[in-house]
């Protein structure tokens, strides 16, 4: 019996076609439709696919694994769906108990919802610019101590012999200090790895990734992200930012903190998915705000990023966030700059003020920016397809946790050796100037009073590297240490991007742009006889910064005003445009974006803007799912709780649906209750027999449902008696009973686009007669996606 | 820095109230100065003035009041005199910078004749010469020149290293300058023999140099002068005797990094054969009938 539900199940066809990983076309002649016979008669057999989460699984009895045969292991690749992530409920929940409320609430409540709204915004900006202002300062006193350490020793042994030492003396410190980052990364919080970006992108696309906005989650990205900027790793501290901002925001909006235990009884209205959301927008776009000093920017990275549910109002209350956070880290880090009120630090990073002279650039330059932007896409587009090898070899072989910490300090020992390597031997020596813009200058083997270049770009902060290849004066670098400098940072921060520390690439992508950008300009004014004077080397390396970041992130308006925001100067925003978008259709046409590509490989069902081309000709039957586990109007206790706890079929909403006469005629549907809702039901004891012997039953009120959000109990902690199980449970008053439904024949595309622009959970397919024939998840639409040869279809797999 | 030069500031404003009390005095530094550094081109200096005073002349024909006064006219041709005494001074000085030390104080009396005409203060005859020289034309002529002048002191940082009051050069200053002399010194004496013996034996001073200059550079009690020396001596030092340090632990160095960029490789070589692969379980979707209308569908395609 094993060996027939092997042959019919869902996986025999990766057999075939895909056990490598190898995409399965949908189109691959007549095979398929062979098989899908084959499938609908083994359905008695394999009823339902285990739709069980992670931590359920060691239930499964050995006995039910021999019934469906082992499930088939493949490699991790990126055509995959993890069962891990569900979706978030965006959708209202519009049942009488809200319509109760809605008419209760008075005309002076809903206008403290709207102020009270402008209150969290205002609190979101300004938690997330402390928390900016406290990164910057950790920063920048541990760094300042770190490379004060080194410089002295190495100094000292430049003059008594054995710079071995300090060599390793800089390994050592640097992977020290990975090496706390990574363990807190690993051990205790892995969500925090990365620069977040791709999470939050996740989460403002309505997928619920676990833990990705908890508190704790935001210490450890804290942590995490000034021990790896200390470790002089080749990262930024500006990804992290977008993703803590939005924590805050998730937070604050809250009015309470679950992994604290504590609830201070506000904002009790905001509990919920929908209201969630538009606050973790206005989070992200205050990080992104006050990383860079650009509100708009944020605002706009927002809007391009996430949300896909956006109005007026929403933009104005972000945008406020936004500025209440940039000013914020301002105003705080005037203060601890000994000067307070004067609020010139609006970022994180401050790519500087280019000079007035220098600003203007010509029409004759507009092709060559043009070019710099195709060679930051081809350049973007290697960096991505060597990080999607290297990330994929990681999730296969580099999994355990000791194994990332040990990783990530390897690293770091190397990031310094090659560092140092370089320095050692570059022969690229500059005086000093007499501002001294270079914060640790390293002299080695120099004539006195002069330092050596590479050690400018090298041995300091990512942040200031790219300040000074943008401001400093031409002639500060030699062509060949920028060259060397561009390669050996590209593989570096390459290899670093994707270690389990948390760290962006945000800085590193503008720091090999700005290297290989300022080498264009020194080469163009060095062929051409004219060039000295207007080739300035600066603005070079501002568009190759633009370039790089641009064709590896691939983000079109948000960068363009974040980095014409960043810069404060609106003079460069067509050259800095154009540079984007070169970037992006280059990159474009060999791999996607960074982030896309992390998303991917998390195996999340992300909904693109668009459902894929040329899958007119699916409709919701093929797409959907199907048989439905339905419930009825009025259900036994007994039947409910055993659907919840069936750990085969872990589904989270279920059709609502009422018998007509006969008992074999299909039932109607009337509603559409979450399982979220049963499980607090059954909590409350909400039986038919228990209200009407119990009269001063209190009634259950909205309330009830928000309090337990958003970790709701599993359905193992409820206890229902045998008397209970007997019960009855009217569902009418909480079921929603105007779900969204679609005819069989509809198109992908159309469900598609009902789906991401409601934002839905669950889609109920119905026939002519309004009776249930499957069910529209949002994996069954992430499926499918256009690959190198036409749809394909991406399989469910346990993560 | 800031509060430093206001000092000094209201210091010269004192002591030009006292000056101008008795024009003798001013009159008498004004004289003192030039002979002091160039006495060569003194010739030269009095001519523009003499110029001045007689196209001073050929405009006597103006009214009576709108004429300035003889006293402004007095402090003009003073003002001259040093003007050109500074000038005088400066241009020698520019290579090797000397500036600070050798025209310091035909500076201060150049300021000092300067804040006389922009005072307030009336002069004989109850006239402001303020605003007959400094502001009643478009030119702005005597303004203009100070201000130039004014620009360079700045940028040459001399105060820091000129006692208030242009007195005297400060206690550092000469310090230095005498460590500098030392160090030039111990390399004059070597300089004709062996260039390492150079090199051991002059170290300890010119790092005693650099300690104090590497002292006064954190204080920011440095003018043109002293880093300018202190760039010539370190060129000597690095260039023409060759004493910075030579590259000499190659072999070390190399082996410590090729020892450190081998780790990764063994790393990776050794979580490729030993960890355990992660694999991902398949999950079989209920999508059961589906697939009789997906044929149709693909049947009414083709």
């Amino acid at each position: 019996m094993a060996n027939i539900t092997k042959k019919v199940s869902w996986s025999s066809r990766a057999d075939e076609s895909g056990a490598t990983g190898e995409g399965t076309p949908l189109l691959n002649g007549s095979e398929q439709p062979r098989h899908s016979r084959q499938l609908s008669e083994g359905r008695s057999i394999f009823q339902i696919g285990r739709l069980s989460t992670v931590d359920l699984e060691e239930e499964i009895t050995s006995d039910e694994d021999s019934l469906r045969g082992r499930p088939k292991e493949i490699p991790h690749n990126e055509k995959l769906l993890s069962l891990k992530y569900e979706s978030l409920d965006y959708d209202n929940i519009e049942n009488q108990l809200f319509l109760e409320e809605e008419r209760r609430m008075s005309h002076m409540g809903f206008r403290c919802l709207e102020i009270s709204r402008w209150v969290v915004c205002g609190l979101i900006g300004f938690l997330t610019g402390l928390i900016a202002c406290f990164i910057d300062i950790v920063v920048e006193e541990l760094a300042g101590i770190k490379y004060q350490v080194v410089k002295e020793n190495i100094e000292k042994f430049t003059e008594v012999g054995g710079l071995s030492i300090s060599l390793i003396l800089w390994a050592v410190f640097n992977s020290a200090f990975v090496m706390v980052g990574a363990i807190i990364v690993a051990y205790f919080e892995p969500i925090a790895a990365g620069s977040g970006i791709p999470q939050i992108k996740c989460y403002l696309n309505g997928v619920k990734i676990p833990r990705v906005v908890r508190l704790k989650t935001l210490v450890v990205k804290v942590g995490g992200v000034i021990c790896s900027v200390v470790g002089g790793l080749a990262v930024g501290k500006e990804g992290p930012m977008i993703h803590s901002g939005a924590v805050v925001a998730a937070g604050v909006s809250q009015g309470r903190s679950t992994s604290l235990k504590r609830d201070f009884k506000i904002f009790e209205y905001f509990r919920r998915d929908t209201e969630k959301r538009d606050f973790v927008s206005a989070g992200a776009a205050a990080g992104v705000s006050a990383a860079f000093g650009a509100p708009v920017g944020g605002v706009l990275f927002s809007l391009e990023e996430g949300a896909s549910f956006w109005n007026q109002m929403l933009t104005w209350r972000i945008f406020f966030a936004s500025m209440i956070s940039t000013f914020t880290l301002n105003f705080f880090l005037s203060i601890y700059h000994n000067k307070p009120g004067d609020l010139s630090n609006p970022g994180l990073i401050n790519f500087g003020r280019f000079e007035t002279e220098s600003v203007a650039y010509n029409l004759y330059e507009i092709p060559l920016f043009i070019a710099m932007g195709a060679i930051g896409g081809l350049l973007g587009a290697l960096f991505n397809v060597l990080n999607y090898w290297l990330t994929i070899f990681r999730i296969r072989y580099v999994h355990r946790p000791c194994l990332q910490v040990m990783e990530a300090m390897l690293v770091a020992a190397v990031t310094a050796t090659v560092s140092f390597t370089m320095i050692y031997f570059s022969n690229d020596c500059q005086p000093l100037g007499p501002d001294h813009t270079e914060e640790y200058p390293l002299q080695l083997f120099c004539a006195d009073g002069e330092y050596n270049s590479m050690a400018t770009a090298f041995f300091n902060t990512p942040e200031r590297s790219v300040r000074s290849l943008f401001h400093n004066q031409p002639g500060t670098y030699n062509p060949l240490t920028l060259g060397l400098f561009t390669l050996t940072y590209f593989f570096l921060a390459c290899w670093t991007y994707g270690l389990a520390v948390s760290a962006g690439v945000f800085i590193p992508s503008l720091l090999i742009g700005a290297a290989w950008g300022r080498l264009f300009g020194i080469l163009l004014a060095s062929i051409t006889t004219t060039g000295s004077t207007w080739a300035v080397p600066g603005k070079y390396a501002l568009m190759g910064a633009a370039a790089q970041l641009g064709g590896i992130v691939r983000m079109t308006l948000s960068l363009t005003v974040i980095m014409v925001e960043a810069t404060g100067n609106i003079t460069y925003g067509l050259p800095i445009m154009l540079v984007l978008m070169t970037s992006k259709i280059v990159g474009d046409y060999f791999v996607e974006g960074l982030y896309d590509i992390h998303i991917k490989l998390q195996s999340v069902p992300f909904l693109h803007w668009e459902a894929p081309a040329t899958s007119h000709w699916l409709t919701a039957r093929e797409v959907m799912s199907s048989p439905v586990t339905c419930l009825n109007r009025i259900e036994k206790v007994g039947t409910i709780v055993d659907i919840l706890s069936n750990t085969s079929t872990n589904h989270n909403g279920f059709p609502v649906v009422v018998q007509v006469a006969g008992n074999d005629e299909p039932a109607k549907l009337c509603g559409l209750i979450l399982r979220s809702q049963l499980i607090v039901l059954l909590k409350h004891k909400v039986f038919v027999e228990l209200a009407r012997s119990r009269l001063t039953h209190r009634k259950l009120q909205l309330k009830d449902f928000r309090d337990a959000y958003p970790r709701f109990p599993p359905i193992q902690s409820i206890h229902v008696s045998q008397d209970e199980r007997e019960c009855m449970m009217d569902l009418m008053e909480f079921m929603n009973a105007t779900p969204y439904t679609v005819p069989q024949e509809t198109s992908l595309p159309r469900v598609f686009k009902l789906f991401r622009a409601l934002g839905l959970r669950h889609l109920v397919v119905v026939d002519d007669e309004n009776r249930v024939v499957g069910l529209v998840t949002r994996k069954d639409l992430a499926r499918y996606h256009l690959g190198k040869h036409g749809l394909e279809e991406l399989q469910l797999a346990q993560t | 820095m800031s509060p430093y030069r206001h000092s000094s500031f209201w210091g010269f404003i004192v002591f030009n109230i006292c000056v101008l009390v008795s024009g003798d005095g001013a009159n008498l530094t004004a004289s003192e100065v030039p002979p002091l550094s160039s006495v060569v081109v003194s010739s030269a200096v009095f001519k523009p003035g003499l110029g001045s005073v007689l196209s001073l002349n050929l405009l006597s024909s103006f009214p009576e009041d709108l004429e300035i006064s003889d006293y402004c006219s007095e402090l003009l041709h003073i003002f001259g005199q040093r003007y050109v005494a500074y000038v005088n001074c400066l241009v020698p000085a520019a290579r090797p910078v000397k500036v600070c030390q050798n025209c310091f104080s035909s500076y201060g009396s150049l300021t000092e004749i300067f804040s006389n005409i922009s005072s307030d203060q009336v002069g004989p005859g109850n006239v402001s010469c303020r605003d007959s020289l400094l502001r009643s034309d478009r030119l702005m002529l005597v303004y203009e020149l100070y201000e130039n002048l004014k620009v360079l002191w700045e940028k040459s940082d001399c105060h820091n290293c000129i006692t208030k009051g242009f007195q005297n050069l400060t206690s550092d200053t000469l310090h230095f300058m005498t460590t500098l002399n030392q160090t030039l010194t111990c390399f004059e004496q070597y300089q004709q023999k062996n260039k390492t013996e150079l090199c051991t034996n002059c170290k300890t001073d010119y790092k005693n140099l650099n300690v104090l200059y590497g002292g006064m550079e954190k204080n920011k009690t440095m003018c043109i002068d002293i880093e300018d020396a202190m760039n010539m001596t370190r060129r000597l030092w690095s260039k023409n005797f060759n004493c910075s340090f030579p590259r000499e632990e190659t072999v070390p160095v190399i082996a410590v990094s090729s020892f450190m960029l081998f780790l990764p490789i063994i790393f990776y070589l050794s979580s490729f054969l030993h960890s355990e692969q992660k694999k991902r379980k398949l999950i079989h979707p209920n999508r059961a009938k589906s697939y009789s209308s997906l044929m149709n569908i693909q049947d009414n395609r083709s």
